[in-house]
């Protein structure tokens, strides 16, 4: 078989830089401050979709419950953010509707901005470490996995909802100003916020493109295929296992962290069975096996939704629902599936015609 | 105490008309149907549709959304899940595509006002049962759930049906050589399955309005007592009461929401220890 130019990590690399730079240069194009805060929670849908790809699409791990960092990472951010804008001593305006009269011990350490932040990243990773550890070294993995993080995440959305006092329940908390760091306010609808969120997003999806190329990521992959023979080869697979999906947590996290800062607002339904849902339909659209992919897979999906979607509001999720089965049943790498099958027989086509008189190339041998 | 304890059956019937036809599914094809909540919609609103439409009494309504439910489940069977049953996760992810375009079909067809289910006037009062007060209506699905599991035993233990069944959940390859078409046999019990959710469309329809979106709690809800019972029908009969009865002692002592946090919780740890589940159907599948 010749060489596919999809799987050429310079390619790869170059096509990478490629789509990075046009989401860059947006800003310069535009000053649509209503257009930039949508675009740049478009990018954070896609560090969600690069999350999900990183743990499914290399690790085979599939997480319906992506909800549960996303969630708890814009959680801390926003509850930073309203004690960024209360004075000291006091308690947010709804703890006194819901008669506290005290602030909740956990609120205490959110007065750091620097704590809170640390707090939104690391709770989220902490959690999924824990949980993940549980069950991978109880090997539960597979279908079993996605249904229990599943469960994970409804039980939180419970929680959180019955916290009334804590959490403002179904309200969400909505913090009045932006984001305060080092002195500068971060305005949600600015190029600076637009630029924080291409730089996350840029850096969350080159490491984990270099990761999915390193010796870890080798293994991680290999586990996707046929994690029993890695096991016999001596890897210790519910710590691979763990690391992986402990990771794709910390940019879930990140990602949720964003959303609160690009939106000033939080509510339980960062918990929603759909949201995450919908996250696993980005990357499966997208091609899970590709980080790039995913990504714009849920900028499309995103994209499409809002656009499309406002024009026909009640097929939308009729054509949603469909293409999600027909991706599932005809195509199952998503668009980044079509791609390789796509470079794969063109590059076979110009290699057939310069081979002619050698090797042909063996047609279907490979998978 | 003892109101905790029969509140508990009465939540233990719901769980288990609910998990069912997923045990069913999941248990003998290891199909992870996540459009069952969506079945059990669709019972839902067939019930309400044969009523309406047709005025047929509530208890003929019942076998109508066995059958209406069946036929829509042998139907998405025919044309997407037979193609997807070596390739588990992304079963799970068609049939959650299948749940969204028919909770979106149902919206379009029906509206999304909510209906409601009239029942026979003798089910509408109240029991007193042992200083309880109890609906009427949740003896019934009592009753009803009994009635199910001896339905399912019966089709599956003193049938020919069941017979081939069980044989191709034992080794499809074994039953296929003894001349059973194991492609049939899936299909039917795929329809099966839809159907037992329509039942509990038909039962949940009264219980609480009736909603395009009213079946999406149930999925994860009956998934955690499949996966727990392991599969079995026992099992799940068994994961349902202890459920149940949990589900209703922690809400009286917290309150339902962190009843239901305590019990996932316990659930996970739970399979932390035994991830065969309670009574494991199949040993080969896992």
């Amino acid at each position: 078989m010749l060489d596919n130019p999809y799987h050429n990590k310079t390619l790869q690399w170059l096509a990478y830089a490629a789509v990075f730079l046009l989401i860059g240069i947006v800003p310069l194009l535009t000053d649509d401050d209503f257009l930039l805060n949508q675009l740049a929670t478009y990018g954070v849908y896609g560090l969600l979709a690069v999350s999900i790809s990183l743990c499914w699409g290399s690790g085979g791990i599939l997480n319906l419950g992506q909800g549960i960092a996303f969630g708890l990472g814009a959680y801390g951010m926003a509850m930073t953010m309203q004690m960024q804008s209360q004075a000291p001593g006091t308690i947010p305006p709804f703890m006194a509707n819901n008669a506290l009269e005290t602030l909740p011990i956990f609120w205490e350490p959110f007065w750091n901005t620097g704590l809170g932040i640390a707090l939104a990243l690391l709770v989220p990773t902490l959690f999924y470490l824990i949980f993940g550890g549980l069950m991978f070294v109880a090997r539960v993995s597979g279908p079993f996995f996605a249904i229990m993080t599943l469960a994970i995440l409804s039980a939180l959305a419970t929680v959180f909802v019955a916290l009334q006092p804590y959490t403002n329940g179904v309200n969400g908390i909505s913090p009045p100003t932006g984001l305060v760091i080092a002195g500068t306010k971060i305005d949600p609808y600015s190029s600076t916020a637009y630029w924080l969120v291409f730089a996350l997003l840029l850096i969350c999806t080159f490491t984990a493109k270099l990761l999915t190329q390193s010796r870890f990521g080798l293994v991680v992959r290999a586990l996707k295929d046929d994690p029993e023979r890695v096991r016999f080869l001596g890897y210790n697979v519910a710590v691979y296992e763990t690391l992986v999906y402990a990771l794709s947590g910390l940019m879930a996290a990140a990602a949720g962290a964003s959303f609160a800062v690009l939106t000033q607002y939080v509510s339980p339904a960062q918990f929603e069975v759909g949201f995450s849902i919908s996250a696993v339909i980005w990357a499966a659209i997208g091609g899970r096996g590709s980080l790039l992919w995913a990504m714009l897979g849920a900028f499309t999906v995103q994209g499409a939704q809002s656009y499309a979607g406002d024009a026909f509001l009640n097929t939308w999720i009729l054509i949603l629902g469909f293409s999600f089965i027909l991706v599932v049943r005809f195509l199952p790498g998503g668009f980044a599936g079509l791609a390789e099958l796509l470079l794969g027989r063109l590059a076979s086509l110009r290699g057939g015609r310069r081979e002619e008189f050698g090797q042909a190339p063996a047609k279907g041998a490979a998978k | 105490m003892a109101n905790a304890l029969i509140l508990g059956i009465s939540i233990a019937s719901i769980f288990l008309v609910a998990a069912i036809g997923l045990t069913i599914i999941y248990g003998t094809a290891g199909v992870i149907n996540m459009a069952h909540g969506e079945f059990i919609m669709l019972g839902a609103y067939a019930t309400y549709a044969m009523q309406t439409y047709f005025g047929l009494p509530y208890f003929l309504c019942i076998p109508c959304a066995f059958v209406i439910v069946g036929a829509i489940g042998f139907v998405i069977e025919k044309l997407l899940i037979q193609y997807l049953y070596h390739r588990p996760l992304d079963t799970l992810l068609a049939t959650w595509g299948v749940s969204l375009v028919l909770i979106q079909g149902t919206r379009l067809t029906f509206g999304s006002d909510p209906k409601y289910i009239q029942m026979p006037g003798f089910l509408s009062s109240n029991i007193e049962l042992g200083g309880v007060s109890l609906a009427a209506f949740r003896i019934f699905v009592i009753l009803a759930a009994l009635a199910l599991i001896a339905l399912v035993w019966f089709v599956f233990y003193k049938t020919d049906f069941g017979i081939k069944v069980r044989a191709v959940t034992q080794n499809r390859e074994m039953a296929a050589a003894f001349g059973i078409n194991s492609k049939q046999v899936y299909s039917f019990t795929f329809a099966f399955g839809a159907g037992l959710a329509g039942v509990a469309g038909a039962l949940f329809g009264v219980l609480n309005i009736v909603l395009p979106t009213m079946g999406t709690g149930y999925v994860v809800q009956a998934f955690l007592i499949v996966v727990t019972g392991g599969g079995a029908l026992m099992g799940s009969a068994i994961a349902s009461i202890a459920t149940g009865e949990m589900q209703s002692i922690f809400a009286m002592l917290l309150n339902d929401s962190f009843a239901r946090f305590l019990i996932f919780i316990l659930i996970v740890v739970f399979l932390r220890f035994r991830p065969q589940g309670l009574i494991s159907a199949g040993g080969s599948r896992r």
